[in-house]
């Protein structure tokens, strides 16, 4: 490193050599033409040059051997050392300390400049590397982040699974005991028919339940694969509703089911199937989280943005402005991750989150208000009503 | 008069407490149940349970204030339902009172079993050292006077400490008792993060009691959670 710059410095001590040199050379070929005010000039910006090029020692070494030229063959008595006239002393002099000074206050804006330089790359590089250090950071919090979620998202999964198979798991060994006889060590009270059917239909009816969940399982999968393969067709908006609400029946019995729906909707290009579990699910929520004999609202009309609007709103307790968004997320249970108290069953956590996809897999949007009247949820989605080749406007009857 | 053994049972999941109440109900037992703390805790002042199963997940009360309500007011037996990876909140349940725990998913007969050995333990007279100064459980005659352990017959040597430790485990067959239970117990409260005391006398007790103490029949380990002695093998 060290050799490389003396031979840099060498370098530039040869170049003020040469240069002085060539400009003499080149100012003496046009000889008588050239007077002493060029000359002077003529070496003052070679000194310049050589400043900006090389930097100061080569500047002072270029005014120096540039005075000695401009004196030896310009200066009268021109080819000797000597100066006859006092005004030529003058002009001497003045060159010299101009050719210095030059020299020198261009090396120093070339060295600042340099430096400048120099300063700029030491910032890019200290931001390169803080990018760098941060992006590292972001990706290691990223990771944890993203760990904590599947551990979180596994707890929930287990816990999902491991309920009822707790229920599946006591039904049954409770049956079993009966028929091996192994009630030695307790009071011996058989199961009666009611009992044992009891039993038989909370094994049943929990089984159900864990295919649904892992129903929603898949489900989910393919939402976050980006593999929900739409089916779609023209359909009624009024036939989507009816199936879900015969399909949630069992669900709403008891309670009052109110249907809305604008006259001379048009049909909308949607898979009726999954517009039709999207219905369902909320109806499930509607009827899961609100009282025994709440009622339940459903609607549907045409907003103003060419969308058709739906909506299903209860009597339940509502949920808070600030988990509106949480709970379209998966495994996310308001009565249990949230704050709202109730002693009514939680869900899988998965079916607003299957919802949601549907809904924006339709380039729809799904959201969640406070009921009209100021109490309950009503979940409102909207799906677009198809393009240019929709057919006519089908009325159908009501429900 | 019905003199059936009452238990309550509180969990938020309608069909798991639908099983226990017929199942509970056909071997004898008078089985109610609620959904949460809070309700669990109302029907316990009202009715009066000789044993309460709870699960440690519920809205309004989680299991763990329940259990801590439940220990302010009564002695009553509490059998938690946990599920794998609740350990920590399971632990905490044992230290603040309850006596024991069964695992999600279980098999009728595990939980049976359980409920018959916490109602004994209820209903045993409760031993006092300060008060007696002998006592013959299962295979162990302790005498507290002289500080004297037989097992089998065959005279025990311990050091003071053993004998505290293996003392508060007679006092408390049967039941699970956590880390942080044995230590305040027997060390104080200033070493209830000392595991490894507890460690070191505990494999000493087995060294000197069980036939094979790779194999203990009487202190046994409740992994993650602590010990459970049993008097007899």
């Amino acid at each position: 490193m060290w050799s490389g710059l003396a031979n840099k410095k060498l370098f530039g001590y040869i170049g003020a050599v040469v240069v002085i040199t060539a400009a003499t050379a080149v100012l003496k070929i046009f000889g008588g033409h050239v007077n002493l005010t060029t000359a002077a000039l003529a070496f003052l910006l070679m000194v310049l040059f050589v400043a900006a090029a090389w930097g100061s020692g080569p500047a002072v070494l270029a005014a120096l051997i540039g005075s000695i030229c401009f004196n030896f063959f310009f200066l009268p008595p021109v080819g000797t050392f000597h100066i006859a006239e006092p005004e030529n002393w003058i002009a001497f002099f003045s060159f010299l300390v101009a050719a210095i000074t030059a020299g020198q206050l261009s090396a120093r804006a070339k060295r600042r400049a340099e430096e400048a330089e120099a300063g700029r790359h030491k910032i890019e590089h200290l931001y390169s590397e803080l990018r760098d250090a941060f992006e590292r950071a972001s990706e290691a919090e990223a990771l944890r982040r993203s760990e904590k979620l599947k551990s979180a998202l596994l707890d929930a999964v287990t816990h999902d699974l491991r309920t009822p198979l707790t229920s599946i798991k006591a039904s049954i060994t409770t049956l079993l005991d009966e028929v091996r006889g192994r009630s030695q060590d307790e009071p011996v009270v058989a199961l009666d028919s009611d009992s044992r059917l009891e039993m038989m239909e909370v094994i049943d009816e929990e089984s159900d339940r864990l295919n649904r969940f892992i129903g929603g399982l898949i489900d989910l999968a393919r939402i976050e694969a980006g593999e929900l393969h739409l089916r779609r067709r023209w359909g009624v908006v009024d036939e989507i509703i009816s199936t879900a609400l015969a399909r949630a029946e069992p669900l709403t019995r008891g309670r009052e089911v109110e249907v809305d729906i604008e006259p001379e909707l048009p049909v909308v290009r949607v898979d009726e199937r999954a517009v039709s579990e999207v219905v369902y699910t909320l109806v499930d929520n509607a009827a899961k989280y609100s009282p025994g004999n709440g009622n339940i609202r459903i609607s549907a009309g045409r907003s103003d943005n060419g969308m058709i609007t739906m909506s299903v709103e209860d009597r339940g307790e509502g949920i808070a402005v600030d988990l509106r968004d949480r709970v379209f997320e998966k495994f996310f249970r308001a009565t249990r991750d949230g704050d709202i108290s109730t002693h009514q069953p939680s869900g899988t956590g998965m079916g607003l989150a299957i919802a949601k996809g549907i809904v924006e897999a339709h380039e729809g949007r799904i959201w969640i208000e406070t009921a009209t009247g100021g109490r309950g949820t009503r979940v409102v989605f909207t799906l677009p009503i198809g393009d240019e080749e929709a057919p006519e406007v089908l009325n159908l009857p009501r429900l | 008069m019905n003199n059936k053994p009452r238990i309550l049972v509180v969990d938020d999941e309608p069909q798991l407490t639908r099983v226990l109440r017929t199942g509970l109900s056909s071997r004898g037992y008078d089985v109610r149940a609620a959904s949460d703390g809070l309700a669990g805790f109302e029907t316990f002042t009202d009715w009066h349970p000789d044993l309460v199963i709870t699960d440690l997940a519920m809205p309004n009360m989680d299991g763990l204030e329940f259990c801590r309500r439940l220990r302010a007011v009564s002695q009553v037996p509490i059998i938690i339902l946990s599920a794998k990876g609740e350990e920590k909140i399971k632990v905490e349940a044992l230290d603040i009172g309850a006596d024991d725990f069964v695992t999600k998913p279980f098999g009728i007969d595990e939980l049976l079993a359980r409920i018959r050995a916490s109602l004994r333990r209820a209903k045993a007279p409760p031993t006092n050292e300060s008060a007696q100064t002998v006592l013959d459980l299962g295979d162990f005659h302790v005498d507290f006077e002289a500080r004297n352990v037989s097992v089998r017959g065959r005279e025990i040597r311990l050091t003071p400490k053993e004998f505290d430790l293996l003392v508060y485990f007679i006092n408390h067959s049967g039941k699970v008792l956590t880390h942080h239970t044995l230590l305040a117990a027997v060390w104080g409260g200033d070493y209830v993060e000392q595991d490894q005391y507890l460690r070191v006398f505990v494999g000493n007790l087995r060294k000197k009691l069980e036939t094979n103490p790779a194999s203990p029949h009487y202190i046994l380990t409740e992994p993650w959670v602590g010990y459970r002695f049993s008097p007899s093998e």
